[in-house]
């Protein structure tokens, strides 16, 4: 019955050895993965199979001797066939006794060439890795095997560290703190642990780890170790505490800003308040002098007067303008689609009605800009306000607004018939203060251009000037089309 | 019609106070006008508490110009104080008359129940026109709302 079963099995070869190792009996197993029929190899003696290093280093008797004394052999290792071809075994030899005398030895061999092959690819694989440390330990945490990127980012060689514990690895208060175990334990409970944190080189150097552990369990399911990959994450850990560091400081100077934000507020409300105040006495005093007491002023002095009363008309008009200029470069400036007719009505409606009749607006109704209602209306009036300011003496002013789309973009422009501006002079007449001419021939406080060139800046518009000596000027405006930005949304 | 009580003017600014002043004195028909010159002050006057019980002397105006800026309790302050109060001075018509222009100050004025909100002229010509049309509306358009309701009592009680 025992037989017929042994006779039947292919895949294991399966036969008997005397005392002194002469084979006995061979199966269809045997023959399979040796290559010998029985008739061949029946009373032969066993150390046919092996190489010639190992009859050198004499195992086949040594394998029988263990098998003897303890009762069995088992070791995987190449073998021989008939052909002389080599396979990777796993040989069980297993000494049979009967009423305390040996009689011979059972052997069960299994062709494991081809896990062998691939086992052998694995590790030379993770032998060659130099990226990533990977070793394993067994269940209690102590190093089995070491690659070269183990050696390579750790420092040790495999010989130096195959045998200790892994907590080697940890900086002191990672130890103290139990993180050793508890990486084991986890993975362990939950079939891996995944992690990143400072783990030290055996020079004592730091460097940040990657890390996952991965529990190994055999075929009953009984944990017999770790396998760990390792990657040095130094590079980016260093690329990440940078950005933080470049973001914390952006929070700080953005804090910043907004702090110096809220005193800029606190400064205009002050310059509108405290220090309109006083100049609101001089000139409602001077006021109350002219109506009350001029009588008794003689023509010098109610002169005098009148210049009090113009230069606190003109320092009131000058703080008006720098918090104007103030107010758009702080203020928040939603943009939303404006009509760029309303926005130009607007700002001549704050003409004089003698002004109004030397206006002429051509603007399509269709045309809508992203911009700032208000921050338009104010820009759009200066630029007039401008143009009727800087007009030849005893001409009749022309002042013409036009508007057209211009690629994604709406061009505004204010063209008058005034004196014109030499190229020379086309870029700082946008500055704060800046004035070509001396007060009494053009009066104002060089701020009105300033204010356009801030709010084109803060709605992502543009701004420029066409003009010559005595040929007039053509200022202009860009904003972006709205009704363009809209169909391209619908588009996508 | 010339108002019979005063006009409380709160302003803490001397030469303000008198342009104002100056400037209701030119109407046709003056407004009499008392000047405080900071929020606790207003405060006592209104209730009536020492220096101010005497209400033939100190009496409940009819209107109050109230500035914002102002030494210890702010116009809000004050503003805010009157219209908590139980008696008919809850109603007081209340003016803000102030330098800011700011619409934060602007609309928390009103949401704390100004009545009106008026910022000082820079002229005194301005400041005229404004004088003649506070009168005008406030004394001659306006019905103005019954303030002794429950102040009477607690001033003959004083």
């Amino acid at each position: 019955m025992f037989r017929l079963l042994v006779n039947k099995v292919t895949d294991y070869a399966i036969f008997l050895l005397d005392p002194q190792g002469h084979v006995t009996s061979w199966n269809p197993g045997a023959e399979r993965l040796k290559g010998y029929k029985a008739d061949e190899i029946i009373g032969k003696h066993f150390s046919i199979f092996y190489t010639p290093a190992d009859l050198a280093a004499n195992k086949p008797a040594r394998e029988l001797q263990i098998a003897s004394e303890h009762g069995s052999y088992e070791e995987e290792g190449w073998r021989v066939r008939k052909d002389g071809t080599r396979f990777w075994a796993s040989v069980l030899i297993t000494g049979i006794q009967d009423q305390g005398q040996l009689i011979g030895y059972g052997k069960i061999i299994r062709d494991l060439t081809e896990r062998r092959q691939s086992d052998l690819r694995y590790r030379l694989l993770v032998e060659g890795v130099l990226d990533y440390a990977i070793f394993s330990m067994d269940a209690t945490g102590h190093i089995t095997s070491w690659n070269i990127g183990a050696q390579r980012i750790k420092g040790y060689q495999a010989d130096e560290i195959i045998g200790k514990h892994f907590s080697v690895f940890y900086t002191p208060p990672d130890r103290e703190r139990g993180l050793p175990d508890y990486v084991l334990k986890t993975a362990a409970e939950q079939g891996h642990f995944e992690g990143e944190g400072w783990r030290l080189r055996k020079d004592g150097t730091r460097f940040w780890a990657s890390v996952v552990v991965t529990a190994l369990r055999d075929e009953e399911g009984t944990l017999y170790g770790f396998s760990k990959v390792t990657r040095d994450m130094s590079d980016r850990k260093a690329l990440l505490d940078e950005l933080q560091r470049h973001a914390e400081e952006l929070e700080l100077r953005v804090r910043e800003r907004e702090e110096s934000n809220a005193e800029l507020e606190a400064f205009a409300y002050s310059v509108s308040h405290d220090l309109r105040a006083p100049l609101r006495a001089i000139s409602g005093f001077s006021d109350a002098l002219r109506e009350d007491y001029a009588s008794r002023l003689d023509e010098q002095g109610q002169e005098f007067l009148q210049e009090i009363i113009a230069a606190a008309a003109r320092m009131n008009s000058l703080l008006q303008d720098l918090l104007d200029y103030g107010r758009v470069s702080r203020i928040s400036l939603p943009l939303e689609p404006v009509r760029v007719v309303d926005a130009a009505s607007q700002a001549a409606a704050q003409l004089s009605e003698a002004e109004r009749k030397h206006l002429k607006m051509q603007i399509p109704t269709e045309l809508v800009v992203r911009s700032h209602a208000q921050v338009l209306a104010q820009v759009i009036y200066n630029l007039l306000s401008n143009a009727f300011k800087f007009q030849t003496k005893g001409a009749m002013p022309e002042i013409r607004v036009v508007a057209e789309p211009r690629h994604a973009m709406v061009r505004l422009t204010v063209q008058d018939n005034g004196i014109g501006i030499s190229p020379q002079h086309h870029e700082r007449i946008w500055n704060v203060f800046e004035r070509l001419h001396d007060r009494d021939a053009y009066p104002g406080t060089g701020i009105g251009l300033a204010i356009v060139k801030r709010a084109m800046g803060r709605m992502r518009g543009s701004y420029g000037v066409d003009s010559d000596m005595g040929k007039g000027s053509k200022f202009w405006i860009e904003l972006p089309d709205a009704a363009q930005s809209n169909t391209a949304m619908e588009g996508t | 019609m010339t108002p019979e009580v005063p006009v409380l003017l709160v302003e803490d600014d001397a030469s303000d106070f008198r342009l104002i002043q100056r400037a209701f004195g030119k109407l046709d028909r003056p407004v009499p006008m008392i000047r405080l010159s900071n929020g606790d002050e207003v405060v006592d006057y209104l209730a009536g508490i020492a220096p101010y019980e005497n209400r033939a002397v100190y009496p409940i105006p009819s209107l109050i110009l109230l500035d914002i800026k102002l030494p210890r309790r702010s116009g809000f302050e004050v503003l805010e104080w009157i219209r908590k109060q139980r008696s008919g001075l809850k109603r007081l018509p209340v003016v803000m008359l102030t330098s800011s222009r700011h619409s934060a100050d602007i609309n928390r004025a009103y949401d704390l129940g100004a009545n009106s909100y008026l910022a000082k002229p820079d002229t005194a010509s301005k400041l005229g026109q404004l004088a003649s049309l506070v009168q005008s509306y406030w004394f001659s358009c306006n019905e103005n709302p019954d303030l002794a309701d429950g102040i009477a009592m607690r001033g003959f009680q004083g």
